[in-house]
């Protein structure tokens, strides 16, 4: 399979998982939602909550199908820039979805739990 | 994941056919894809309608999971606004609907292959005409991604 479809069934898995999980479904599909904050801004919000579930889910997705990897690896496999897999590292450490299991060239492994 | 179903219909083809997965509500739209079976209205073999109690019960992952199993096309299909059997289901889809459409848009496929559209039970004929063309559309898009990526493997 050639790498470009790879990619577009990677990101697709991701979609599909990060529609399935709480934080999306909290503020996708209601007809009406009723908090105090301008409609612009909450489309901007929901969009950066989308915008984040599909790259942790990748992010996830990468260290269940090769096992433990480093920011680094990671980054190679889902083209994301480091600094922002590293953001997501920290909130998906803290949410027990990943942890960590020693070390590599200095650098720390990560697993998905 | 299941990949096979979609597959199996689709091994020995030559000239391209869609296959077009509906997701019909229970009230208006598989009454109205009835309807038009009823009054003998010819509309293309390509669609496969799934019938859900109401288009607001159709979860996201439904619409994206019918693509990455191989789908061209994904319709969702219910009542008018306003004529909700459960009030305000429908409306509830239309909002969702933008997030699919962003989402299948930043995945890297075509948006054009989901649509939303509103039958009401007496659109018989609205019905085999939106199959037709959504046929004809999906035809000059040319085979989902998918349908290539489970068929190399």
């Amino acid at each position: 399979m050639s790498e470009k479809k790879e990619k577009l069934k990677r990101k697709t898995d991701a979609t599909i998982d990060a529609f399935k999980s709480q934080r999306l479904r909290w503020v996708v599909g209601r007809s009406q939602v009723k908090v105090e904050v301008e409609e612009a801004k909450y489309q901007q919000t929901v969009d950066s909550i989308m915008k984040d579930e599909v790259e942790r889910h990748m992010i996830i997705g990468a260290l269940k199908e090769k096992g433990p990897l480093t920011v680094e690896e990671i980054a190679q496999l889902t083209e994301l820039q480091q600094s922002k897999i590293v953001q997501h590292i920290i909130a998906l450490r803290k949410n027990g979805l990943i942890s960590e299991v020693g070390e590599k060239n200095r650098q720390y492994l990560y697993q998905a739990i | 994941m299941v990949e096979e179903p979609f597959e199996k219909e689709n091994k020995a083809e030559e000239k391209f056919e869609p296959l077009i997965v509906a997701y019909c509500c229970n009230w208006c739209a598989y009454a109205g894809a009835d309807l038009a079976g009823t009054s003998r209205f010819e509309y293309p073999t390509n669609i496969r309608i799934i019938r859900v109690m109401c288009t607001g019960r159709i979860d996201p992952t439904l619409v994206l999971e019918a693509l990455r199993m191989g789908a061209d096309g994904v319709l969702v299909a219910g009542c008018h606004p306003g004529d909700c059997h459960y009030q305000k289901g429908n409306y509830m889809m239309e909002k969702r609907f933008e997030y699919i459409k962003k989402a299948v848009k930043t995945t890297g496929i075509e948006p054009e292959r989901v649509r939303l559209e509103w039958i009401s039970a007496s659109e018989g004929g609205k019905f085999a005409a939106l199959v037709r063309e959504m046929t004809e559309q999906i035809k000059q898009l040319g085979p989902s991604p998918f349908r290539l990526v489970n068929n190399s493997k």
